[in-house]
């Protein structure tokens, strides 16, 4: 959660009601997924096979706020390495391609000295293949420091030619949301170019008629729940939406968006619908970057040329072996 | 052939016209360029040489073009390059070390990318690449053809393979192997090739257990150190292998 989706100490929920299992995945059977936010980071090879056995085909890693300050810029460059490098390479082994935007996030925004050092390393790494656009970025205590640093990403990313994923605040929601749009257009972006994330049902109106792209995420406690998220496209219908899990360090589940397709199934959401705001939307809004190439995942088992190796197997995507997680024996 | 030779034959117009001018602009343009190749330059395999891609190859002929008079400088370029690299550019990069400036300068790098757990970025220093073979210490080297045994990846791969072969590394194999064995694991047969040359009791009690092996590859390994250590010795095979080794067949 950049800078933190988790819930604040007075939001803990009450014990949730027991439900009856549901065999979800059946709804799905056959269906990708695209996850246009979440922090792999943050997550283990376990999330990653679900994910994988869950349909997820490729997904977007925002640069985010690592849960405590960085106090550097070489941990900031090591950082965004990581994304382009270790995670995407990591994403690979299981069959997912893996894509990152690149930014300054706002609550580290607040330290100036550094955010200043940290904007003149961004420009090396946003022109990077597979770098889809500047985010997350935005408003967290919605403080003059961070208003410098997101006016300042914003003509990065109209320089760039990139699309800005951002961040809207947990506090004072939708003033925050109001004023990071207003000053997108005041920066000259085209809204079909900004991609607003964390709406619910008080933004996603604004949101939508101010021509942005709307994403949703489905994360338990402190975001959107999939129920009312199922309710929004039934209200909203699919264009222009779409869900993601931000999934990271807090409770969360890196499953959200399967799941939440698997219970547009079960309560009448057409197919079509579905795909659009699972999969399709996110495509089109990010791919507007030229970084997307949806031959990369779009057929099962893509082999990426550039890993494949004669007379040897290990590096093909999706080939990391499998383990079975029932057994008492580990081999 | 050349390297220009190789990207010449197939690069399209459009790709050529884009390196050239690119290779004549300004340093900091052909640094920004290096990083924005696969803008320009389509990602598919260069012919005949299964180990590279045209974009790879586009980033090293970019890497070739810069001025080595500033070795300060151009020692602050390639450092930067590899400092906020992602994936592929790591690649380009350590597949370009053999035609850098300075070649020493670049030993830690080299065994950087040994040490690194990103398949695409081992592998560019492992295969193929003629620098290792010329420039690392045994101790590295030795690594990197342990790491490759470990990762069950093809050391026949590895340029200069055999002529840097040790009597360490050879023990190294041994004992890699025992541990193995142990855990009721395999060994792949070609790692025996390394070892005829430094032959000794411990090496030999490896060879007799190959050629019982109930794996036909074991076995073969077996045969062909006992062929290696013949033409050594100038002694038939059959003789050593029977007498020696008493290798059932």
């Amino acid at each position: 959660m950049n800078p933190s989706h988790a819930q604040d100490e007075h939001e803990v929920p009450a014990q949730p009601v027991a439900e009856t299992p549901v065999d979800y995945m059946a709804h799905i059977k056959g269906m990708s997924f695209f996850d246009p936010h979440i922090h792999m980071t943050s997550r283990t090879t376990d999330d990653y096979q679900a994910m994988a056995d869950a349909g997820i085909v490729a997904l977007i890693e925002p640069a985010f706020w690592l849960g405590q300050p960085r106090t550097g810029l070489a941990t900031f460059k090591d950082y965004y390495a990581s994304l382009v490098g270790w995670e995407r390479f990591r994403s690979s082994q299981f069959g997912i391609k893996h894509y990152c935007t690149i930014g300054l996030n706002s609550r580290e925004a607040n330290n100036e000295a550094l955010a200043e050092e940290v904007m003149e390393l961004l420009p090396l790494f946003a022109y990077k293949e597979g770098v889809v656009g500047i985010g997350e970025i935005g408003f967290d205590d919605q403080t003059t420091a961070e208003e410098k640093f997101y006016r300042a990403q914003l003509e990065l990313a109209k320089e760039a030619h990139l699309p800005v994923q951002i961040h809207t605040p947990h506090r004072n929601k939708k003033e925050g949301t109001e004023r990071s749009m207003a000053i997108a257009l005041e920066h000259g972006l085209d809204p079909g170019m900004v991609i607003v994330d964390h709406n619910n049902e008080e933004t996603v109106k604004s949101v939508l008629d101010g021509g942005f792209w709307a994403a949703f995420t489905i994360y338990p406690f402190t975001k959107m729940g999939n129920e009312r998220m199922v309710e929004v496209v039934r209200q909203y219908g699919p264009e222009r939406i779409m869900v993601n899990s931000a999934a990271d360090w807090g409770i969360s589940d890196p499953l959200a968006v399967p799941k939440t397709a698997a219970l547009m199934v079960m309560r009448g959401i057409s197919p079509e619908a579905i795909r659009l705001v699972t999969y399709q939307n996110a495509i089109d809004a990010f791919a507007q970057s030229g970084q997307i190439n949806v031959a990369d995942f779009a057929t099962p088992m893509v082999i990426d040329q550039s890993e494949k190796f004669n007379g040897n197997t290990i590096l093909r995507g999706g080939q990391q072996p499998r383990r079975d997680q029932q057994s008492l024996f580990i081999k | 052939m050349t390297l220009p030779d190789l990207f010449n034959e197939t690069a399209t117009d459009s790709e050529k016209a884009w390196l050239t001018s690119k290779q004549q602009a300004p340093i900091p343009a052909r640094l920004a360029a290096f990083v924005a190749v696969p803008r320009f330059v389509s990602r598919r395999p260069v012919p005949h040489n299964p180990d590279w891609t045209m974009d790879r190859l586009a980033r090293v002929l970019l890497l070739t073009s810069l001025p080595a008079d500033d070795e300060t400088a151009y020692t602050k370029a390639i450092e930067t390059l590899f400092d906020t690299a992602e994936m592929q550019e790591l690649a380009a990069l350590y597949s370009a070390l053999p035609h850098l400036a300075f070649p020493q300068k670049w030993l830690f790098r080299a065994t950087e990318a040994v040490r690194s757990n990103m398949g695409p970025v081992f592998d560019a220093i492992a295969f193929g690449n003629t620098y290792p073979a010329q420039y690392f210490t045994e101790a590295a080297w030795n690594q990197l053809v342990l790491k490759c045994i470990f990762n069950d990846k093809p050391i026949t791969r590895i340029h200069g393979l055999m002529d840097r072969a040790n009597a360490t590394l050879a023990h190294d194999i041994s004992e890699f192997a025992h541990e193995r064995w142990a855990a009721g694991r395999t060994v792949p047969a070609e790692v025996w090739q390394l070892v005829p040359r430094f032959m000794n009791e411990s090496l030999l009690a490896d060879v007799k257990r190959l050629a019982a092996s109930p794996d036909e590859r074991d076995r073969e390994a077996a045969r062909r150190v006992i062929e290696q250590m013949s033409s050594r010795f100038n002694v038939a095979p059959s003789d050593t292998g029977e007498a020696t080794l008493n290798i059932r067949r």
